[in-house]
């Protein structure tokens, strides 16, 4: 226990520098007329980022606010692999019988995504419900927990690496809070440690028709060939295969040739700019980013730890080997309760 | 009579400059260990070759090279659109009744591609066999050809720049050798202009489809060679390796057909960024070829000094999937001759008995080595294929009115 130490973020002036440097001889490209968003992240919104960016926005701020949350980091071993130090928050409840919450991001967030959450769950006994101690990793390859070196880091290893983190922490059974990546992770995490996650929570709801359940099969059936799906299912199903049509050629390059992306992710911060930012329009429900709270995200991936390139690699691992994404709702995975949520036109639901 | 200029590619100084700045300022990735090309470009390849960008390479060098070819522009009009000025290799034969031919390149290729032919079609002229006229373009958005400002500048609309470019130049009949996104335009141009103006078309990406029950005999056959799996060995690796591209390598296809915008922000800010993006192509579509890092750092210099940017260029994939004439495989076109050249490492290399039916197909080379960039693999097979076609006693010998190749 004695190797979980406090964890402060301080990016040099010099990398700052540096990236001032980069900003300054930013070459864009030209745009076709009303292209709108059909095409990608528009050029005017980008060149106004890149003037804050470069003029008035604040690093430090963010940093500040980063370091005021309660971070550590911890060494833990995976294994076939190097050990990893893993950044994460650790918000204790004073209620010793709180129940240990694990927050699992995804891409391309981080775990600054638990902040809101933080709040709400520290007065959550105050308003009636139970007491939470909260785990928010940075997974690793994101955020301030290393890099991993070695092929083959996937779904299996992101969920070793958080139950173990949970067991060092003290806690011997868990629950889970997880979209993106942190769906699939907990997902499997759910496989293979039912002993220890005892519920899921997940906004993203990847899942097949529910074979094994022959009402539910007829009555999906009936509605189908009735056309009597409800609103907030034809939208959620016309959001789906817009997301597969137009939406999911970032999965189709990320999951084959992550180096081949990660060189402009790592090297041009207009380009990072630019990739997340399409997803952090594209994949919201009129969530009305400011310009600081879109630099702030984006500067997590370009100040992160392990780089902004490896950060990509998750999505060629995750398709290999026994442990897929996709063998998560495959799977009925029994014993380990499971929440979801399905935001009306937020994610892929 | 349209206005043909000559012209001269004049990279301006402080574009070469901007370039070297930011390549001083390069972050380089890490790299996970014996990752070989699987993950994508490998960083020991990039670094070197970027290093040779910035210390070794003179843009200038080459730049002279390229002008001491025939080049020029001319303006182009497409309704609606704004008139582009499109640059081309023209270089005519001795010969008056040459062939007229239009070679278009693809991505992330570029109009040189037809240098290496240039001096081998001299030769093969030399010693009876068919000349060429050669007209060579930069694509609208590539090379030293205007970008295009307006959405929906399809393969409709590039077929067209390619026809009335030859008609500028007053040759009202010709014929067409492409690979890539050539290979989809020259076929476009067989729909909306052969067998009146274009007579016939090589290609060397043949994105065909196995014959439909419409040929009884050849889906016939096409089905019980399938069932018994009787496709020779080279087909069948054409199949494995057409398979797994799709499975593997089309990535980049994906996100230039629906996020192009995005796409370009990383290939017109980093130098590095664009260099792995097209080396990758380089190293995976090619047959081994043994890329120099000259030669490496001038067809990514020729993306990074573009006219319309690099961004620019991979719009044709957003806009190739709409308008009246979106890319498709398979479709037999009437009125133009077909060669079919086959390479065992082609991304998409298909059975040559579906050749048939994409057209009258009148010569067919399956060949024993060389990829995608065929003209620049393999500029003998490719010069052999035309000779034969278009020589005497090949299947589209004279199919040009007064423009037999021969005195």
């Amino acid at each position: 226990m004695t190797d979980i130490r406090p964890f402060t973020l301080a990016i040099p002036d010099a990398r700052l520098q540096h990236l001032q440097e980069k900003l300054a001889l930013a070459t864009f490209p030209d745009e076709l007329e009303d292209a709108g968003w059909e095409h990608g992240a528009p050029l005017a919104d980008i060149k106004r980022l890149v003037h804050h960016w470069r003029t008035t926005y604040n690093w430090r701020r963010h940093e500040a606010s980063i370091n005021a949350l309660p971070n550590y980091e911890t060494r833990i071993d995976v294994d076939g692999f190097d050990t990893l130090d893993i950044h994460f928050v650790h918000q204790v409840s004073p209620n010793a019988n709180a129940i240990p919450l694990l927050f699992v991001h995804g891409w391309p967030g981080h775990f600054l995504e638990v902040a809101k959450l933080l709040p709400l769950l520290r007065a959550s006994e105050q308003n009636g419900g139970p007491a939470f101690h909260v785990v928010a990793p940075s997974l690793p390859n994101f955020g301030f927990s290393s890099v991993v070196t070695k092929k083959g880091f996937g779904m299996a290893q992101y969920a070793e690496t958080c139950h173990k983190l949970m067991r060092k922490l003290g806690y011997e059974d868990y629950v889970s809070q997880g979209g993106d990546w942190g769906t699939f992770i907990t997902r499997t995490m759910a496989m293979l440690y039912p002993e220890a996650l005892k519920a899921t929570h997940i906004n993203m709801v990847a899942c097949q028709p529910p074979y094994r359940n022959p009402l539910a099969l007829l009555t999906l059936g009936f509605k189908y060939l009735t056309g009597t799906f409800s609103e907030d299912e034809k939208a959620g199903f016309e959001r789906t295969q817009w997301f597969e049509k137009h939406g999911s050629g970032y999965f189709k390059i990320q999951s084959t040739k992550p180096q081949t992306v990660g060189y402009a992710l790592g090297d041009s911060p207009v380009a990072l700019l630019a990739w997340v930012y399409e997803k952090l329009h594209d994949w919201t429900d009129s969530y009305p980013w400011t310009d600081d709270e879109i630099l702030d995200w984006i500067s997590v991936y370009w100040w992160s730890r392990a780089g902004p390139a490896a950060s990509v690699r998750i999505y060629y691992e995750a398709v290999k080997g026994e442990y897929t994404a996709a063998r998560t709702y495959e799977t009925w995975i029994p014993n380990v309760k499971l929440v979801s949520q399905y935001l009306r036109l937020g994610r892929i639901a | 009579m349209a206005i043909i200029r000559e012209y001269r590619i004049a990279v301006p100084r402080e574009k070469i400059e901007r370039l070297y700045q930011k390549l001083d300022l390069t972050d380089w990735p890490d790299e996970l260990e014996g990752a070989g090309w699987s993950y994508g470009s490998p960083l020991a390849d990039v670094r070197r070759i970027a290093e040779y960008w910035k210390k070794e390479y003179q843009w200038e060098d080459a730049e002279a090279k390229m002008n001491k070819f025939p080049n020029f522009s001319t303006t182009i009009s497409i309704e609606g659109f704004d008139s582009l000025d499109v640059h081309f290799l023209h270089k005519k034969s001795a010969v008056k009744n040459a062939i007229p031919l239009i070679f278009v390149h693809g991505w992330p290729g570029n109009f040189l591609e037809v240098t290496k032919l240039l001096p081998l079609l001299a030769e093969a002229e030399d010693n009876g066999g068919p000349a060429f006229h050669v007209v060579a373009p930069s694509l609208p958005n590539f090379g030293f050809s205007s970008g295009v400002k307006q959405p929906g500048f399809g393969l409709k609309q590039y077929a067209e720049v390619c026809h009335k470019l030859m008609l500028a130049l007053g040759y009202s009949q010709y014929v067409s050798q492409g690979g890539d996104w050539g290979s989809t335009i020259t076929r476009i141009m067989g729909q909306m202009y052969g067998d009146k103006h274009l007579r016939a078309s090589h290609l060397n990406l043949v994105p065909s489809l196995p014959p439909g029950p419409k040929s009884l005999l050849a889906f016939v056959s096409f089905l019980s060679r399938h069932v018994l799996k009787l496709y020779t060995p080279a087909e069948k690796a054409g199949l494995e390796r057409s398979q797994e591209f799709q499975k593997s390598g089309m990535g980049y296809y994906a996100l230039q057909t629906t996020k192009p915008q995005t796409v370009g922000y990383s290939l017109a800010d980093s130098p590095v960024g664009l260099l792995a993006w097209m080396y990758e192509k380089l190293h995976d579509w090619t047959d081994e070829y043994d890329w120099q890092p000259e030669e490496v750092c001038t067809w990514v210099s020729l993306y990074w000094f573009s006219t319309a940017g690099p961004a620019a260029s991979v719009r044709i994939y957003y806009e190739s999937q709409r308008g009246e004439f979106p890319a498709k495989a398979g479709g037999y076109v009437q009125g133009v001759k077909l060669g079919l050249a086959y390479f065992p490492k082609e991304i998409v290399r298909l059975p040559a008995a579906w050749g048939p039916t994409l057209g009258p197909v009148v010569y067919t080379h399956e060949n024993d080595k060389g990829g995608h960039f065929a003209a620049w693999e393999q500029p003998e097979s490719i010069i052999s294929d035309l000779k034969i076609m278009f020589g005497k006693g090949g299947g589209a010998y004279n199919v040009v009115n007064g423009a037999s190749g021969y005195e």
